[in-house]
This record gives C-alpha cells, sequence and structure tokens, in this order.
C-alpha cells in the first residue's frame, strides 16, 4: 500500500503516529500524576472536601512532579542522543 | 513532559531515529520496504516511550521524597535525577553488551 507513495507519505504518517503516540502518553501522564497526589496527600477522610494542608499538597505534588517530568526529559533526550552516535559509529 | 522528548519545548528532538542499545537495530533499514520501515519506525518509538515511562517512573521512586514542602525540585532532587537518567543507560548498555555477546557464543 504504501509503496505507491513517496518519501513524504511516510514521514506524514510517521508524524501522525507520533502525535496520536505523545496525546495517548499525556493522557497516561495526566492520569498517573492524579493517582500519586492522591495517594501522597489524602488520607484524611473525617471530611469529603480538601483541606487547606492537602490542597496545599496537591499543588506542590502536582509542580513537583511535571518539572521532574521536563528534567528527565531533558536528560533522557541528552542520553539517547550519546547512544545513537555510540550506535552510529559501531556501524560504521 | 514525556512530549519533549519526540521534539517541542527546549528538549532536543528525538524523531524516528533509531533509538540504540540493541544490538542489531538501526543499522541497515534503507534496504526494507516502505511497509516493513513503518512498523519498525513504530515499534522503535514503542521502545523508546517505553523505557521513558520506566525510566520516569523508577528515578521518581528513587528520587522524590514524597512531602511535597516545596514545589521546586531541591537541588539534591535535581542531581539525583541526573545520575539516575545517566546510570539508567549505563544498565541499558551494560545489558545488551552482554545479550549480545550471550548471542554470539550461542551461534
Amino acid at each position: 500500500m504504501y509503496n505507491n507513495y513517496g518519501p513524504s507519505y511516510q514521514e506524514q504518517r510517521l508524524q501522525q503516529m507520533m502525535e496520536q503516540k505523545q496525546l495517548k502518553d499525556f493522557m497516561r501522564m495526566y492520569s498517573n500524576l492524579v493517582s500519586r497526589c492522591f495517594d501522597d496527600c489524602v488520607s484524611d477522610f473525617t471530611s469529603n472536601k480538601l483541606g487547606d494542608k492537602e490542597l496545599t499538597c496537591v499543588t506542590r505534588c502536582t509542580l513537583k512532579n511535571m518539572k521532574m517530568n521536563e528534567r528527565v526529559g531533558q536528560r533522557f533526550a541528552e542520553e539517547n542522543a550519546k547512544l545513537m552516535e555510540e550506535q552510529a559509529k559501531l556501524g560504521n | 513532559m514525556f512530549g519533549g522528548v519526540f521534539g517541542g519545548g527546549s528538549q532536543k528532538p528525538v524523531q524516528s531515529a533509531p533509538m540504540g542499545g540493541m544490538p542489531g537495530m538501526g543499522q541497515g533499514q534503507g534496504q526494507m520496504d516502505p511497509n516493513a520501515q513503518l512498523a519498525a519506525a513504530e515499534q522503535e518509538m514503542e521502545m523508546v516511550t517505553d523505557m521513558f515511562a520506566r525510566l520516569g517512573e523508577l528515578c521518581n521512586k528513587k528520587c522524590i521524597l514524597q512531602r511535597y514542602s516545596d514545589e521546586d525540585l531541591t537541588k539534591a532532587e535535581s542531581v539525583c535525577i541526573d545520575r539516575c537518567v545517566a546510570k539508567y543507560f549505563q544498565v541499558n548498555r551494560e545489558v545488551s553488551d552482554k545479550l549480545a555477546k550471550l548471542s554470539q557464543v550461542n551461534q
């Protein structure tokens, strides 16, 4: 099926795939974040509303985890680039 | 955020490039027909995202103290994350080297 189309079509398909993947991963990250912050911050069930301490904790949890994710992403990209360089050297 | 690995934000994009660390991957892809190429690219993407997810989970567990006294990363946590990612990749290399040697011996 793809044989009839040039490389630009393939690139488009790849781009589409990556975008879908990014969306899916963002949704998963969001769900995990909610779970984690709930688990870490909420344990008082004498009320059905979040207390001040819990709210603060959840805010900090969200921000901290987002920043951590960002940093991991940066380091990951660097290390992965290094790794690919090494692989490329081995391959030649 | 994860999205940074594939481009966007301030991170370097790692687009449709072969992911190293697995013996034999990322080589000779020019020879395959486009269908197989696309499938291989998708496979690699899956691997990279899986690796990133595991890495994120593990380094979070090992580096972030859950007390959340502050919304910013502390210096200790930042340093821990850098080292955690670096070591994860080293482990990745070691494991793939050993596996490659093992499979050579078996042939």
